[in-house]
């Protein structure tokens, strides 16, 4: 059980640094990506890469980065184009498009079958190797939420909540929203790949199936039920929704419910908690402050 | 005459048959007060969005402080000193008065802010001050009132150092009192170098700020004169200020 409780733990951390990474887009730029998670996958198949091409397990951070700044590039570009909503549309396409791709492609990425074997964080320390990963994740996650918030409160951070809320405005006033499109997709990209990099050392296995677009709705339920705009919450809500996915089969067991009872009981989660929020609670459980920024 | 810093040379605008600017030209010097007036639909207001890069224009040609910035972006409008104001300013929700107004001061700032605190300074404070706005600055932008929103509107663009500021109807919604304050306030950025350029419909504003006034009516420059000047010009009497000046009733 305390095993189960790390595994979840890392994951949530893992799960943490991606909400943080969407709301830097969506919830302070308003850039509302409905493919961020082929930019988490530009970061497990920098992994995979690595551990195919039989280089150092660490080069693979490099790669995926980069493999990560190019499509945040590509949806920057985008968005240059299309207004909101159909950059969103435009995301999910692409991502699904990714996908795709990968999963009928053999050679570089192993298919739909993937690439596993890669090399497990801390492995030599075993039985003991879980609660150091964590650690890691944790210092990750804190990390990222350190940067998060210093952009968030800075100067930068008010060109993004003034993009968000009246680009017109922010025109006006001589801002350059393509730059600031572009430079918050490379860091909430950079962050998310990070994320992915991690993902794929800890389950050692790198497939298609990681990147499906209900991975991407999930880290929206986070952002969305934790507090979109505030950086502690879509963080609790990663939290929150992560024991709650995990904890399902114990439910199942408690009440002696059929197998398929829980996938069906985490889309209804996921599903009903993102309807349940956005009717009742759209601001979530901790809402954005109003005059966060660092100044006098 | 001084070196011109705003320079239009007949520039058009038509959308589909109907053409809202026909061939207009005029200049702005550096320093000046000029209110472009006109009856509604005259094309006011397209004049401004072309010359701040918010529509292309059909034809013709801007120069800004020696830049052609015809058909340029906002952005580089902006960069080369020109700042507009919107007639229905619609503010954000999520940020304070106060950060809005900073806003007005960040329009350069890159990642590399994160690095440093930025400053509420001294010029933010009065110009909270000067627009009366110092009791609601904590507040969300958003819950201000239409007046208030005029006013740190104007604020916002001062703050962000323009050479020359274009308005479009500040004084709308705005308390008469205050509109008095606004003159003095525009005429010490006046004094300080910046041009104006501000499209209202008040003529006791216009009358107390502007040293001359343009007026369109449908697309087409049919006056160019002082203020005081207005009411001698039957075309401008005609069109716009209308019978009430015939009759002497009129405010000018």
């Amino acid at each position: 059980m305390f095993d189960f409780f790390i595994h979840v733990a890392s994951i949530a951390c893992l799960y943490g640094v991606l909400a943080l990474s969407l709301n830097l887009q969506a919830g302070f730029t308003g850039l509302v990506n409905f493919g961020l998670i082929a930019l988490f996958g530009c970061g497990t198949y920098g992994a995979a890469l690595a551990s195919g091409m039989g280089w150092h397990p660490l080069a693979g951070l490099p790669a995926g980065l980069a493999m990560a700044a190019l499509l945040a590039l590509f949806y920057a570009r985008l968005g240059r184009k299309l207004s909101s909503d159909y950059w969103g549309i435009a995301t999910l396409s692409i991502a699904e498009i990714l996908r795709i791709s990968i999963t009928n492609e053999q050679a570089l990425t192993g298919g739909a079958q993937g690439i596993s074997g890669l090399p497990l964080l801390f492995a030599d320390l075993k039985p003991y190797d879980g609660v150091p990963r964590l650690a890691l994740y944790a210092l990750v996650l804190v990390l990222a939420w350190f940067i998060c918030q210093r952009i968030v409160k800075s100067a930068f951070g008010l060109a993004m909540k003034l993009m968000r809320e009246e680009p017109q405005l922010a025109r006006s006033l001589g801002y350059d929203l393509d730059a600031i499109r572009r430079t918050v997709m490379l860091i909430s990209g950079a962050i998310a790949a990070f994320a992915g990099f991690l993902y794929a050392h800890y389950l050692t296995f790198v497939g298609p199936d990681q990147l499906m677009s209900p991975e991407t709705f999930l880290i929206w339920s986070m952002v969305i039920i934790g507090g979109i705009g505030n950086n502690w919450g879509v963080v609790a809500g990663a939290i929150v929704m992560q024991f709650a996915m995990a904890y399902v089969p114990f439910v199942k067991d408690a009440l002696d419910l059929p197998t398929d009872f829980v996938a069906a009981a985490r889309l209804v989660i996921v599903g009903g908690g993102l309807l349940a929020f956005l009717l009742w609670r759209p601001k979530g459980l901790f809402p954005e402050k109003v005059g966060g920024s660092r100044g006098r | 005459m001084a070196a011109k810093l705003l320079d239009i040379k007949g520039v058009s605008k038509s959308f589909g048959a109907h053409r809202v600017l026909d061939a207009v030209d005029f200049s702005i010097a550096p320093g000046e007060i000029v209110g472009l007036l006109g009856p509604n639909g005259s094309g006011k207001s397209t004049a401004l969005n072309v010359i701040s890069g918010f529509l292309p224009a059909d034809g013709g040609s801007i120069r800004l402080a020696d830049a052609d910035i015809t058909n340029a972006s906002p952005q580089r409008a902006t960069a080369h000193g020109l700042v507009r104001t919107f007639q229905l300013p619609s503010m954000p929700h999520k940020m304070t008065v106060r950060e809005v107004l900073q806003a007005g001061a960040s329009s350069k700032a890159g990642l590399g802010s994160i690095f440093s605190a930025f400053r509420f300074d001294e010029e933010l404070e009065t110009l909270l001050e000067a627009f009366r706005l110092t009791h609601v600055a904590d507040l969300p932008a958003a819950a201000l009132s239409g007046g208030q929103n005029k006013l740190l509107s104007v604020a916002t663009a001062l703050r962000s150092k323009p050479k020359l500021l274009c308005l479009d109807e500040p004084t709308a919604g705005v308390h008469p009192n205050l509109r008095a304050d606004m003159v003095t306030i525009l005429k010490r950025y006046r004094d300080a170098g910046v041009a104006i350029r501000v499209v209202e419909h008040d003529m006791l504003f216009i009358r107390d700020l502007c040293s001359r006034c343009v007026v369109l009516d449908r697309g087409e420059i049919i006056a160019d004169c002082a203020p005081h000047e207005l009411e001698d010009n039957p075309r401008v009497v005609e069109a716009y200020l209308g019978k009430a000046v015939e009759k002497g009733k009129t405010a000018l």
